[in-house]
C-alpha cells in the first residue's frame, strides 16, 4: 500500500499551526516516514499540485486569490481538516465580523491605495466557503493532539477531539478558579485541548480555543452578569478568537440583555 | 520584455512571491510580492485594554510571537508609566534568548541550509545530513523549551504580561535551562562552521545600511529604547516614525520602509555589524574569526551571523537563569496613569520591531506597529536587482538566476505574516 499523501496548507493568520507540526520534532521524522507530504510550502520547495488524501488547512480566508486556492484543494482532497482557530472560527482578525466596519478599518491601514495583488475582504472560517470534514482548533494546535489525529485519520478512523470546556482540564489540574476569585475567565466558554495552561499559570484563560461545543451562551451570559461581571465586555472578549463562532451563538441575545438591564 | 515568476517562495513564513519583469537582457523590475491576506490588527485593537491587545498582538505571527508580547509590553508599559520588577525583566531577557535560539536554529539549518547544500528541504537532506538536521531538531526543541518555560506555551504563552509574570519558574526547571544550554552550544557552533564553509556568491554584493535598537549598560542585547544606526547615528526609539517612514506599494499587503530615501537591513546581521564588538565568549571568538567588510554588503552573511548570534544566546542562558533563581517571586507592578503614549522597540530574531501605543483613558486609541520585514522588503529587492542585472550581464541563463533571488529574499527569513501587518496611513 502507498503512503496517505498529505498537503499542509496555510492561509490568513500567523503560521503557528504549520510552526506547531515543524514544532513536532523528535516525532517529526517519524511523521515524515509515515505519510507522504505533497505539499508543505512553508517547509520545503518540491510541492505537487496532485489528488490528497487529506488536506491540513490553517488559517482563514481573507483574499479573493486565496479563495481559488481553498477551492482547488477541496477539489483534491477526500478529507479536509481545519487546523487552528483562525481557520476554525476565523480567529481575530474576524473579531468584528457581523459588525460592519471592514471598508473603514481596510482604508485606515492603506488609504486609497489600489492594491493589485488579490482583492480583500474580511475574514472567514474555511467552512464559510468549503465544505469541512473535521476542525481541530487550538491557538496554536497541540502538537499531540495533532499527532494523534494524523496518525487516526491516515488510518481511516476519525479522531476524537474534546468535546468540554477548558473548566474541566482545569479541575483536573485542581487549579484554584479565577472566575470565584472575581477575575473574568474564559474557561467555561471555551474549548479544552490547551491543558488549561493559562488558569495554570495564575492567568485567567483568554478563549483562544474558540467556543466549546454545545456552548449554552445565553445561559453563561445571565450568569456572569448576575456574577457582576459586564456580560457584554466579555462577549467582546470572546469574539477576540472566536469570531464566526460567537458571532453566530450571541446573535439572539437580545431578551438576556434585557433582563440583566432590569 | 519577459516576467519570470517564483510562487510560492517557499521556506519561508508566510503566502509570498518574486516577480522579475527582464527587457532583454535588463532588469526591468523585481519585486517581492506578499500575497498574505491582511488582517487590520491595529485597527482591530483600538478601544481594547491593554491586557486584551496583549492577547491579540502576538498572534501576529507565531514565530516571533515573544518579540510581539514583549514589543507591545514596553511600548504599554511606556505609555502607562509602569516598572516592571528586576525577576520580571530577567525572566523577559530569558524568553528572547529562547526565542533567538529557535527562529535562529530553525533559519539556519532548516529553512537556508538546503539551499547552500543543493537540496529542496530538510526534509530531502535526512540521508546525507542526518546529523546536522537533528542538531537543528535539538536546538529548536530547546529553543521552544525555553519559550515554554517562561511564557507557559511553545508557541503564544500568556504568561508574560503587563508589569510582571503571571507565575515565576521553579528552581529546577531553570537549573535544567542552564545545564541543557551549555550542552548545546557545540551544536550551535557547527552551524557557524557550516556556514562559514560556503562560497558567498559576490552578485548581490551591495552597500547599505544597518539598524539594530541598543542594548543596555554597553552589552549585547535584545532590547532597548534606542536605535543605533550603522553610519554611527544613535536615535531615540520614540522617534521610530522618522527612522522608517513607511508607505503602500500595489504589489503587496505588506508596507514599505526606508530612512532618508534610502534602502535598511535590520536582522541578526544589522545586530552584530552595530555591537559585534560587545559580544564575549565563544560567541566573540567566532565573530571576529568570520567578520569581514563583504558583511556590509552582502545579504547573504546573515545566515552566518544568525549562526554566530545563537552561539551568543545559549551561552548567556545559564546567566540569565542563575539571576533569576536569586530573586524572589514579586508582585505585578501596577499602572501610575490611565493615558499616555510609548514606544516599545525589541530585536525580533529578523530585526527591529516597534509597537507604538497611545492610551487614553484606560483604553488603547492608537496602535501602530512596524516589523522587522516590512523594513527590509526594500532592501531584499535591491539587493535582488543588483544580483539580478549583474547575472544577466555575465550571461547567466534564467534557470540560473531564479534560485539566485530566492536565496537572496531567503537570507533575510522573512516572516511574511509579521510583514502583512498593516500601519496607518494617517494620523487621527
Amino acid at each position: 500500500m502507498s503512503s496517505p499523501r498529505i498537503g499542509i496548507y496555510g492561509f490568513t493568520g500567523c503560521a503557528g499551526d504549520q510552526l506547531m507540526i515543524l514544532n513536532c520534532e523528535d516525532r517529526l521524522i517519524d511523521l515524515l516516514g509515515a505519510v507522504d507530504i505533497n505539499s508543505f510550502a512553508m517547509a520545503k520547495s518540491d510541492n505537487q499540485d496532485g489528488e490528497l488524501d487529506v488536506a491540513f488547512v490553517e488559517g482563514s480566508i481573507s483574499t479573493e486569490e486565496q479563495l481559488k486556492h481553498l477551492k482547488d484543494i477541496r477539489s483534491r482532497a477526500k478529507i479536509l481538516v481545519a487546523i487552528g482557530t483562525c481557520a476554525c472560527w476565523g480567529g481575530p482578525q474576524a473579531m468584528k465580523l457581523e459588525e460592519g466596519g471592514f471598508e473603514d478599518r481596510y482604508r485606515g491601514v492603506y488609504g486609497d491605495v489600489k492594491i493589485e495583488v488579490s482583492k480583500a475582504f474580511e475574514a472567514q472560517p474555511v467552512d464559510a466557503f468549503v465544505k469541512v470534514d473535521m476542525k481541530m482548533p487550538g491557538c496554536p494546535i497541540d502538537k499531540t493532539e495533532f499527532l494523534s489525529a494524523v496518525s487516526k485519520v491516515v488510518a481511516g478512523r476519525h479522531p476524537y477531539f474534546y468535546k468540554f470546556p477548558v473548566c474541566t482540564e482545569c479541575k483536573w489540574k485542581e487549579n484554584p478558579c479565577i472566575l470565584i476569585e472575581g477575575r473574568f475567565c474564559a474557561g467555561p466558554l471555551t474549548k479544552a485541548g490547551c491543558g488549561a495552561v493559562c488558569p495554570s499559570h495564575n492567568i485567567p484563560c483568554v478563549g483562544c480555543w474558540g467556543p466549546t461545543d454545545d456552548l449554552n451562551v445565553s445561559g453563561e451570559y445571565k450568569l456572569l452578569a448576575e456574577k457582576g461581571y459586564d456580560a457584554d465586555e466579555i462577549i467582546q472578549k470572546i469574539k477576540k478568537f472566536g469570531g464566526a463562532g460567537v458571532a453566530k451563538l450571541v446573535k439572539n441575545l437580545d431578551r438576556e440583555r434585557e433582563e440583566v438591564r432590569k | 520584455m519577459k516576467t519570470l515568476e517564483i510562487v510560492p517562495l517557499t521556506r519561508v513564513e508566510g503566502d509570498g512571491g518574486i516577480t522579475v519583469t527582464l527587457d532583454g537582457n535588463k532588469v526591468e523590475s523585481v519585486t517581492l510580492d506578499i500575497h498574505e491576506g491582511p488582517r487590520l490588527i491595529e485597527q482591530l485593537v483600538r478601544g481594547m485594554k491593554p491586557d486584551d491587545d496583549l492577547n491579540v498582538v502576538p498572534r501576529i505571527c507565531a514565530i516571533c510571537t515573544l518579540s510581539h508580547k514583549y514589543a507591545a509590553i514596553r511600548g504599554l508599559e511606556k505609555a502607562l508609566g509602569i516598572v516592571p520588577p528586576e525577576k520580571a525583566q530577567l525572566m523577559r531577557d530569558l524568553m528572547m534568548l529562547g526565542e533567538n535560539v529557535e527562529s535562529n536554529s530553525l533559519h539556519t539549518y532548516l529553512l537556508a541550509l538546503p539551499d547552500f547544500l543543493g537540496y529542496p528541504s530538510a526534509i530531502a537532506m535526512l540521508g546525507d545530513y542526518g546529523d546536522d538536521v537533528k542538531r537543528a531538531l535539538k536546538l529548536k526543541k530547546f529553543g521552544n523549551y525555553v519559550m515554554e518555560v517562561t511564557s507557559g506555551r511553545i508557541v503564544h504563552g500568556e504568561n508574560p504580561g503587563l508589569g510582571g509574570f503571571g507565575r515565576y519558574p521553579s528552581r529546577q526547571r531553570l537549573n535544567e535551562l542552564s545545564t541543557r544550554a551549555t550542552e548545546l552550544v557545540p551544536d550551535a557552533v557547527r552551524a557557524v562552521e557550516l556556514f562559514s564553509s560556503f562560497d558567498y556568491p559576490k552578485y548581490p554584493e551591495v552597500e547599505t545600511t544597518f539598524m539594530s535598537v541598543n542594548a543596555p549598560d554597553g552589552k549585547f542585547g535584545l532590547a532597548g529604547d534606542s536605535i543605533l544606526v550603522s553610519k554611527g547615528e544613535e536615535v531615540d526609539a520614540e522617534d521610530y516614525r522618522r527612522l522608517t517612514s513607511e508607505r503602500v506599494v500595489p504589489h503587496s499587503f505588506a508596507k514599505r520602509a526606508t530612512y532618508d530615501g534610502k534602502t535598511y537591513t535590520v536582522g541578526a546581521n544589522a545586530r552584530l555589524i552595530n555591537m559585534g564588538d560587545r559580544l564575549d565568549g565563544q560567541a566573540a571568538d567566532l565573530f571576529k574569526d568570520n567578520y569581514s567588510d563583504r558583511w556590509l554588503k552582502n545579504p547573504l552573511l546573515n545566515n552566518l551571523a544568525q549562526a554566530i548570534e545563537m552561539v551568543w544566546a545559549l551561552e548567556h542562558i545559564p546567566e540569565a537563569t542563575e539571576m533569576i533563581a536569586a530573586l524572589d517571586d514579586p508582585a505585578r507592578a501596577e499602572a501610575t496613569r490611565k493615558s499616555g503614549s510609548g514606544t516599545g522597540a525589541v530585536e525580533a530574531p529578523r530585526g527591529i520591531l516597534y509597537h507604538h501605543y497611545e492610551i487614553k483613558d484606560g483604553l488603547i486609541e492608537v496602535a501602530d506597529i512596524i516589523t522587522p520585514t516590512a523594513q527590509n522588503l526594500d532592501d531584499i529587492e535591491m539587493h535582488m536587482r543588483t544580483c539580478g542585472e549583474r547575472m544577466l550581464a555575465d550571461g547567466k541563463s534564467d534557470a540560473e538566476l531564479l534560485p539566485a533571488l530566492e536565496m537572496i529574499a531567503r537570507a533575510y527569513d522573512p516572516c511574511i505574516s509579521c510583514a502583512t501587518h498593516l500601519v496607518r496611513l494617517k494620523r487621527i
